[in-house]
C-alpha cells in the first residue's frame, strides 16, 4: 500500500462506505419499488443509536451489536409496513416522514436513554471476535468489504427477473398483478431490505465516528441518501458507491464556498434530477453497448390439465353489483362460461363491461354477488392470486414496459428465472405469430398490432383456464383481426374459456359462441350472436330509446 | 377555566390561521400541477427571514412589511417554478417532489449562511400590548394574525371565485389540456400559481416569525403541518386545507398545553398514521386524482 492518504482522507472514504450501505437499500425501495420513502435516514440513525446504546450502556461486543443494529430498524419497518406500504405515493412519503420525525423526537427528548441533543459519546471501535479493527485502512476495508458484499447480493438478487418485475410494477401495477406478481410482498421485501442496509450503515458509521447525536437520524441524512441515489443512479448497484463517494467529498471540494456548501449540495441534487435523472451509473450503462439476449429456441412447457366442458361452468357470476360513488356500474349481473366457450361481452360505452372484467380480475371488489372459478369463490381474492389460479387478461391499451424486450415481457409471466423462462416464452410468442427477431426487440419499437400480440402471449404464458380480453381487435388491421380470430378459436378448442369485450361487432359476432349485452350495468340480453343481434333491447340500447 | 380555554382557543386560531395560509398555497400548487411542492415549508422560513432583513432596512411594523414580503416571496415562487417544475414536465410526479426537496435544501443552506442557526424574531405586526376583555388577555399580535390571515384567505377566495384570472387558474387546475384547447396559456398561470402559493407561505412566515421565531431548519416542520392539513382536509380540497390546518393547530395547542410540544407533535404524526391506516384515501377522500 503506497497510497498517500492521511487519517482524514481515510475517514472520509470510510464514511462514504457507511453511506453507500443505506443508499444500496434505498435503491431497492425507491429505485426499484418506486416508493419515495422518507424514513431511510431514520433507519440509518436507529442502527447508529442501537450500536451506541448497546455498546456503551451494556458493553455488548460488535458481533452482538451489529446484528441488533440491523434488526431494530427492520423491526420498525415491519411494524409500520402494514399501514404504510399500501398507501399511494404522496401519502407514503408523508407517512414515512412522520415516522422519521417521531424517531427524531424520541432521540431528542428521551434524554435518560439517548443522551438527548448531546447524544452518546465513547462508542468503542469494532472488535471482531477478539481482534480490534482500528480506524484507518482496517476499518475502511471492513466497511467497503461489506459494501461490496451487499452490492453483489443486490446485483445477484435483481439481475434478470426481479429488476424487470419491479419495472413492470412501477410502470403498470395492474399488469404486474395480472401476471401473478404480488405487489405487496415485493414492496415489503424492498422496504425491509432497505431498513436492514440502513441499520448496517448506521452501525458502522457510529463505530467510525465513535459518537452519535440526533443529527444521525435527521432529515439531512435522509436528503443525503436521496441525493446519493439520484446522482449516483437509483437502479444500478454501482450508483450507490458512486453517489456516496461523490456527495461525501462534495463539501470538501466546495470548501471555498464555506458556509454555502449546503447550497451547492441542493444545487447538485436539483441539477441531477433535471439533467441526468438516471444518474451517473445510468449514463454509464447507456454508454456501454449492451447486446440484447438472443431469442432461444421455443420450448413448450408441459400442458396444464384443462377442465372439460362437462365438468360444470368454468366461470360463474351471480348477482354481481358494483357502484362507484352514486353510479351503479354493475347491477345484479349473472353470467356463466363453460370451458372451451367464447363469450362475447358487448354494450354501449359506460355500460359496465370493463368493470365486469376488473371484478373478475380482482382489481375491484364487488359490493354484492359472487364470482366462482371452477366452483371456487374468487371474489375476495387479491388480483395476483386470481391470476395464479388461472385467469389471464389483456387491457384496452397494451400494458407493457416500453424499454423491455417482448421476450422478457412474456418471460415474466412464467414465474421463474429468465434463463428457464425464455424458451417457454418463445413458445407462447410463436403461438401468437411473433418470431425471434421481433421477440428480441424492445416493446416500445414494435408496431401497435404486435404489442397487442405480445400482451396476449404474456397472458397465455400464465397457462390460464380463463382468458379475459378487453377489446383485443381494436387498432388491428383486417389481416391481423382474422389471424386473431383464428388464434382465439384454436385456444377455445384447447379447452380455454374466453370472455371477450369488443366493439367490433362483425369480428365478435363471427367469433363468439354466445354474446351477453350490458346496458347501464344490467344484463339485457344473452344468447347466440344471431339472437342477440335481433333482440329489441339490444337495438334500443345501441340506437337510443326511440328504437 | 373558561378564560384559559378561550385563551388557548385564540392561540390555536392564530397558529391555525397561519398554517392555513401554508396549506392553502400547497394545495393550490398541487391542484394546478398535480405535484407536491416540498419547498413550501422552507418558503415559510424564507418569508420570516425576508421580513427580518426588510425590517433592518425599513423599521416599520410587520403589517406594513407584509405586502412587500408577500410580493418578494411571490417572485421567489415564480423562480421556483422555473427551476424545479417546468424542466420536469412530463416526468413522473416524484421528480418534482425531489427537485423541490433540493430547492428546500438550498434555501435552508442560504438562511443558515446569512442569518446563522440561532432563532430570530421578525417585527410584531402592530406592536406589543393586548386587549383585556372580560378578564381574557387578547394580545394584539395574535388578533392581528387571525385578522390578516383571514383577509388573505378571503382575497384568495375572491380571486378564484370572482375574477377572470381566477376562472382561468381554476380551468388550468381542472384540466390543463382542455384549458390549452380553449386558448388559455397554461404556463404563465402555473407560474402564477406557484407565485401565489409561495406568497401565502411567505406571509405566513412573517406572521409566525414574531412569536414563534424562525430558524433555518424549521421548514420540515411546516411542510409536515401543511401536508397533514391537506391529508386531513381531503387531498386537493381548498376549503379542506383550511379546515385541516385549523384542526392541526387545535390539536397541537391543546395537547401541548396538557402535555408538551414534543409529545403533541409525536401524537399528531401518530394520529395521521392511524388515519391513513383506517382511511388510506384520507378522511374526506381525494378531490384530486392519484398523483405525487
Amino acid at each position: 500500500m503506497s497510497l498517500e492518504l492521511g487519517p482524514y482522507e481515510l475517514r472520509l472514504l470510510t464514511v462514504a462506505g457507511c453511506y453507500a450501505l443505506p443508499v444500496l437499500g434505498y435503491q431497492l425501495v425507491f429505485g426499484h419499488a418506486g416508493a419515495l420513502s422518507l424514513a431511510q435516514g431514520a433507519f440509518f440513525g436507529l442502527g447508529a443509536y442501537a450500536t451506541a446504546l448497546l455498546a456503551t450502556r451494556w458493553g455488548w461486543g460488535f458481533l452482538a451489536t451489529f446484528p441488533a443494529s440491523i434488526l431494530v430498524p427492520v423491526a420498525l419497518a415491519a411494524l409500520v409496513a402494514a399501514p404504510v406500504l399500501r398507501l399511494r405515493s404522496h401519502y407514503f412519503a408523508l407517512a414515512t416522514l412522520g415516522i422519521a420525525q417521531v424517531v427524531l423526537l424520541a432521540a431528542v427528548n428521551w434524554t435518560e436513554l439517548t443522551g438527548g441533543a448531546n447524544g452518546l459519546a465513547g462508542v468503542p471501535g469494532v472488535v471482531f471476535a477478539g481482534v480490534p479493527v482500528p480506524r484507518g485502512w482496517p476499518m475502511l476495508a471492513l466497511v467497503w468489504g461489506l459494501v461490496l458484499a451487499v452490492m453483489l447480493a443486490s446485483h445477484l438478487a435483481l439481475r434478470g427477473r426481479w429488476s424487470r418485475a419491479f419495472a413492470l410494477l412501477r410502470a403498470r401495477p395492474l399488469a404486474a398483478a395480472a401476471i401473478g406478481l404480488d405487489e405487496g410482498r415485493m414492496r415489503l421485501a424492498a422496504f425491509l431490505a432497505s431498513a436492514a442496509c440502513a441499520g448496517a450503515g448506521g452501525a458502522l458509521y457510529v463505530h467510525t465516528l465513535r459518537v452519535v447525536s440526533p443529527e444521525a437520524l435527521g432529515f439531512p441524512v435522509m436528503v443525503a441518501c436521496l441525493a446519493m441515489s439520484v446522482i449516483g443512479g437509483a437502479k444500478h448497484v454501482l450508483g450507490a458507491p458512486l453517489g456516496a463517494l461523490l456527495l461525501v467529498h462534495l463539501p470538501e471540494w466546495f470548501r471555498f464556498l464555506d458556509l454555502y456548501r449546503n447550497v451547492a449540495y441542493g444545487a447538485a441534487l436539483l441539477a441531477a434530477i433535471v439533467l441526468a435523472p438516471s444518474g451517473i451509473a445510468g449514463a454509464l450503462a447507456r454508454a456501454l453497448p449492451r447486446r440484447a439476449a438472443p431469442a432461444p429456441k421455443p420450448q413448450a412447457p408441459p400442458a396444464p390439465r384443462r377442465p372439460r366442458a362437462d365438468e360444470g361452468p368454468l366461470l360463474a357470476i351471480d348477482g354481481l353489483a358494483k357502484s362507484f360513488g352514486g353510479v351503479r356500474a354493475l347491477d345484479g349481473v349473472a353470467l356463466s362460461l363453460r370451458p372451451g366457450e367464447i363469450l362475447g361481452l358487448i354494450g354501449p360505452n359506460g355500460s359496465g363491461k370493463t368493470t365486469l372484467l376488473n371484478l373478475v380480475s380482482g382489481f375491484e371488489t364487488p359490493d354484492r354477488g359472487a364470482i366462482r372459478l371452477a366452483g371456487a369463490r374468487i371474489d375476495a381474492m387479491p388480483p395476483h392470486a386470481i391470476a395464479r389460479s388461472g385467469v389471464g387478461r389483456t387491457f384496452q391499451t397494451p400494458a407493457l414496459v416500453e424499454e423491455m424486450s417482448a421476450l422478457d415481457a412474456v418471460s415474466l409471466a412464467r414465474g421463474k428465472e429468465l434463463v428457464a423462462a425464455r424458451p417457454e416464452a418463445m413458445h407462447f410468442l410463436a403461438e401468437v405469430g411473433i418470431g425471434a427477431e421481433a421477440a428480441a426487440e424492445k416493446v416500445g419499437r414494435l408496431p401497435f398490432g404486435l404489442r397487442r400480440r405480445v400482451e396476449l402471449a404474456r397472458a397465455l404464458a400464465l397457462q390460464p383456464r380463463l382468458l379475459l380480453l378487453d377489446e383485443p381487435a381494436s387498432g388491428l388491421t383486417a389481416g391481423e383481426r382474422e389471424a386473431l380470430g383464428n388464434l382465439l378459436r384454436r385456444l377455445a378448442g384447447q379447452g380455454l374459456g374466453l370472455l371477450v369485450v369488443e366493439h367490433d361487432m362483425p369480428f365478435l359476432l363471427g367469433l363468439a359462441h354466445r354474446v351477453a349485452c350490458l346496458d347501464e350495468g344490467r344484463l339485457i340480453a344473452l344468447g347466440t350472436p344471431a339472437e342477440v343481434r335481433r333482440a329489441p333491447a339490444v337495438i334500443a340500447a345501441y340506437l337510443g330509446e326511440a328504437a | 377555566m373558561t378564560t384559559l380555554l378561550l385563551q388557548l382557543l385564540l392561540n390555536a386560531l392564530a397558529l391555525g390561521a397561519a398554517y392555513a395560509l401554508i396549506a392553502l398555497g400547497f394545495v393550490l400548487v398541487l391542484n394546478a400541477t398535480s405535484a407536491v411542492n416540498f419547498a413550501q415549508g422552507d418558503m415559510v422560513m424564507a418569508g420570516g427571514y425576508v421580513a427580518i432583513a426588510l425590517a433592518a432596512v425599513l423599521p416599520l411594523p410587520g403589517i406594513a412589511l407584509l405586502p412587500v414580503v408577500a410580493v418578494l416571496m411571490a417572485a421567489l415562487g415564480a423562480l421556483l417554478s422555473l427551476l424545479a417544475y417546468f424542466p420536469l414536465i412530463g416526468r413522473p410526479p416524484v421528480a418534482v417532489f425531489i427537485s423541490t426537496i433540493a430547492l428546500g435544501v438550498m434555501l435552508e443552506g442560504s438562511a443558515n449562511a446569512i442569518f446563522g442557526a440561532e432563532p430570530r424574531a421578525a417585527p410584531a405586526l402592530v406592536g406589543a400590548g393586548a386587549i383585556e376583555l372580560a378578564g381574557i388577555h387578547l394580545p394584539y399580535q395574535r388578533l392581528a394574525i387571525v385578522a390578516l390571515a383571514s383577509l388573505l384567505i378571503l382575497l384568495q377566495h375572491l380571486l378564484f371565485a370572482k375574477t377572470q384570472l381566477g376562472r382561468r387558474l381554476r380551468a388550468v387546475a381542472q384540466d390543463r389540456e382542455m384549458a390549452r384547447a380553449l386558448g388559455i396559456a397554461a404556463a404563465p398561470l402555473i407560474a402564477g400559481t406557484f407565485a401565489l402559493g409561495t406568497g401565502l407561505a411567505g406571509a405566513a412566515g412573517l406572521l409566525l416569525a414574531n412569536e414563534w421565531f424562525v430558524t433555518p431548519t424549521e421548514g420540515t416542520n411546516y411542510i409536515l403541518k401543511a401536508y397533514i392539513a391537506v391529508t386531513i382536509g381531503g387531498w386537493g380540497s381548498v376549503p379542506g386545507a383550511v379546515v385541516g390546518a385549523l384542526l392541526v393547530a387545535l390539536f397541537e395547542v391543546g395537547v401541548s398545553s396538557a402535555l408538551s410540544y414534543s409529545v403533541a407533535t409525536a401524537l399528531l404524526y401518530a394520529a395521521v398514521l392511524a388515519i391513513l391506516f383506517f382511511r388510506p384515501q384520507g378522511i374526506f377522500g381525494e378531490a384530486a386524482q392519484a398523483r405525487a
